[in-house]
């Protein structure tokens, strides 16, 4: 309808379905939204450090606003379901972690088993939609306690992304950021050629 | 060795349908979940006819759809994926007649009316029955929330509602109109996903205490109602929603089977 989306459709929206993982992304938005005081109408200076690229992080970027494209989502490749969000206006950061066990409700077990299944019979299908809309509502209805643990942080020193104007590659003659080049002994390269030269 | 060959009855004759199975689970609307010992699986909607484990034989036949008694229920929906009319804009509306929001296509129509309460009071609306859906164009309706119901009279009385806004920010309590079983929401509001929502069953305008009220939605992949409530000592039961698109509420009794539209836009 003509109205404003909720923090559960954006996050939907923008990842394209539903899933656990998704909605523990939108929980933990939830409690970064609560724990920082913040209103998302008056301050967007929220920003996001990530040490996951699982579905979760979808809800951080829809809810949140901190985006790649923004330049205020850092991602570390930890493979850790945690996230630091901080606000540089109000000098505040929280660290959220999913707890281990936080995903053992015997629904919420059963449907990543069959989600990760090759096939399914029909039967496992009917089966696979009713155990998410079960793991929905379980999910949506924990206290936040239940499934995470969260601790106040000092605000991350982060650099800033720097802009530099672009050159264009001597290989592939594409644009790339001047301070991403390689400068070999007869030409400037971009990363993607000169790793193609060197294997 | 345990295991047997499924045979599949078909006009009189038996088809093989599958080698070796050792494991055989009825499911519920007449299916048979079947898995051999290569690890093959397979649905059929059928019943066990005979079975010559000497011999490892099993045969199986098919139930057609006119055996399986589901129900038949009629519901209306909007013909816009926008959820809602903006004032000005021609409100159309679908009849259809099923089970579970699954249209049959070869539904026959027993005269069905279609009624609409607004603003301006009770009136009648035109329904042009084209195949198995029914057409509702209400006109360019005013700025406002109106209930249509369709009610169809046959072996059984088909009750269909669905709440149309025109415009936006229509978030009051409606009036029931007495029918025999109507489900009525509890306040209007936009649904949402991740949220309860509220109905309350009502029997000639008195709430219904203890009935089993079901609820599906669009799409959904199960062959029957994926929700089932109990009302509670005020005739109401709530939902969790979870699915996007529509929700459809359905609530029966010997003599009537009536049915509610929730609209989401989402």
């Amino acid at each position: 309808m003509c109205k404003d989306m909720s923090p559960l459709e954006k996050a939907i929206q923008f990842h394209g379905h539903i899933c656990p993982g998704l909605l523990m992304g939108v929980r933990a938005a939830e409690l970064a939204l609560e724990y920082l005081q913040v209103d998302l109408d008056q301050d967007d200076d929220l920003a996001a450090i990530v040490e996951t690229n699982f579905c979760g992080v979808d809800a951080i970027q829809a809810i949140l606003g901190c985006t790649f494209g923004k330049g205020n989502l850092y991602f570390r490749d930890y493979g850790k379901i945690v996230y630091t969000i901080f606000s540089r206006k109000k000098q505040q950061a929280i660290r959220i972690a999913q707890r281990f066990e936080a995903l053992d409700d015997p629904n919420t077990k059963r449907y990543l088993a069959l989600r990760f299944q090759e096939q399914l019979t029909t039967e496992e299908e009917a089966e696979l939609e009713d155990l998410l809309a079960l793991s929905f509502e379980w999910i949506m209805s924990q206290p936040l306690e239940r499934l995470f643990h969260w601790r106040q942080v000092d605000v991350p020193e982060l650099n800033k992304a720097e802009i530099t104007p672009s050159v264009q590659c001597h290989k592939c003659g594409e644009g790339v950021l001047k301070n991403k080049a390689v400068l070999t002994d007869d030409s400037l390269l971009c990363p993607e050629c000169r790793l193609s030269m060197e294997g | 060795m345990c295991e047997a060959n499924v045979y599949l009855l078909k006009e009189g004759r038996e088809e093989l349908f599958m080698e070796k199975v050792d494991r055989i689970i009825p499911g519920e609307d007449n299916t048979l979940f079947m898995e051999n010992i290569f690890g093959e699986r397979r649905v059929a909607k059928a019943a066990i006819r005979e079975m010559e484990l000497v011999h490892h034989r099993i045969i199986i036949e098919e139930v057609s759809q006119q055996q399986i008694n589901v129900g038949t229920e009629i519901w209306l929906d909007l013909d816009t994926d926008h959820g809602h009319f903006h004032e000005g804009e021609e409100v159309r509306l679908n009849l259809l007649k099923g089970y579970n929001m699954k249209a049959d296509l070869d539904a026959v129509w027993e005269s069905p009316q279609v009624i609409l309460v607004g603003q301006s009071g009770r009136r009648q609306a035109d329904l042009h029955l084209h195949s198995h859906i029914g057409h509702i164009n209400l006109g360019k309706e005013a700025d406002g929330l109106i209930q249509v119901y369709a009610r169809e009279t046959g072996e059984k009385e088909l009750i269909a509602k669905l709440l149309v806004e025109v415009g936006h920010h229509h978030h009051h309590e409606m009036q029931h109109i007495g029918l025999p079983l109507e489900i009525m929401p509890c306040g209007y509001a936009h649904a949402r996903m991740g949220e309860n929502y509220e109905v309350q069953v009502l029997q000639n305008g008195q709430p219904l205490v203890g009935v089993e009220l079901r609820a599906t939605y669009a799409n959904t992949r199960n062959r029957d109602y994926p929700h089932t409530m109990t009302t509670d000592q005020e005739g109401k039961a709530r939902l969790f929603l979870t699915a996007r698109g529509n929700y459809l509420f359905s609530v029966s009794n010997e003599e009537t089977i009536s049915t509610f539209t929730l609209v989401k836009s989402f």
